[in-house]
């Protein structure tokens, strides 16, 4: 009971220190950063674009590690944990294309366009749309298991696809502008742009895994109601 | 729209949906564990002995 609350505590500092980041990265990304030379004020879109995609492939490198796990050794507990991260990353590959559709309006001059970044992008949101339903559709639990780890683990192998897809193919979307290997993350971006972005990335860090842990602990109390309903004790 | 119109509808709609996220976990994170309450009432009361 004990370890519980204390599960409990941690969860409540953790939300409320992704509060305090999250209001911090909108005041330095709105007001505090200066304007891009060339993209002027939509640029600002940035702060949210990097860190929302950054945080999607994490969370499906969590589905990933998870699902492996849980076809190597059969614990609940993993696949519990890569199903709380195939919703969270859906949530947040969704917003990414979302933003990026903003953002390309002003500077591309389209919402969308079939580029191949953003056509793997969409993929994988779709993979990982398809996951959330085959583990609502499946009713025998272990088998619905069984295939959402396969398939977690599939989606996952998009993600080297997105990343290579701006040096492999010509694509509008523009390669790594930050983290590039010729040069520090400094000289590519001016230190405030730079501040910026670390806050609204450590940001979404912290309300990520809050949402995540939220999330899992939901999967947990699931599997618990459904021991008690089954052989009625925890 | 002007530049700032795209970036308050971006920030917007991403705070939004973020916001409508955690509202509805927490709604199901509360229905789960009122049945669970439910659950483990009713198991401590049918392993009570009577008399």
């Amino acid at each position: 009971m004990a370890q519980i609350e204390q599960k409990g505590l941690g969860r409540r500092i953790l939300g409320g220190l992704a509060l305090l980041f999250v209001l911090l990265g909108l005041y330095v990304a709105l007001v505090q950063a200066p304007p891009d030379a060339y993209q002027g004020e939509v640029q600002r879109i940035m702060y949210l674009h990097i860190p929302s995609i950054l945080v999607a492939y994490l969370s499906f490198f969590i589905v990933f590690v998870g699902s492996c796990l849980f076809l190597w050794k059969r614990e609940k507990r993993d696949d519990t944990l890569a199903y709380a991260a195939a919703e969270t990353g859906v949530l947040f590959t969704g917003l990414t294309i979302v933003e990026g559709s903003i953002w390309g309006r002003p500077t591309w001059g389209v919402w969308w366009t079939w580029d191949a970044r953003l056509t793997l992008t969409a993929i994988l949101f779709l993979i990982f749309v398809s996951y959330l339903m085959l583990r609502s559709l499946i009713e025998d639990e272990e088998r619905g298991a069984l295939c959402g780890a396969v398939l977690g683990i599939i989606g996952f192998l998009d993600i080297p696809l997105i990343h290579m897809s701006v040096y492999w193919w010509r694509t509008l979307h523009q390669p790594p502008s930050i983290l590039r290997p010729d040069k520090a993350p400094w000289e590519n971006i001016h230190p405030s742009m730079l501040l910026a972005l670390a806050i609204n990335l450590v940001a979404f860090a912290l309300l990520y895994f809050y949402l995540l842990s939220l999330r899992f602990r939901l999967g947990e109390m699931r599997e618990e109601l459904k021991r008690i309903k089954l052989y009625g004790g925890p | 729209m002007g530049p700032w119109g795209f970036v308050f509808l971006a920030y917007g709609i991403v705070w939004a949906v973020v916001l409508v996220y955690l509202l509805f976990l927490k709604h199901r994170l509360s229905q789960v564990a009122t049945e669970l309450e439910r659950q483990r009432t009713s198991e401590d009361a049918a392993s009570r002995p009577r008399g």
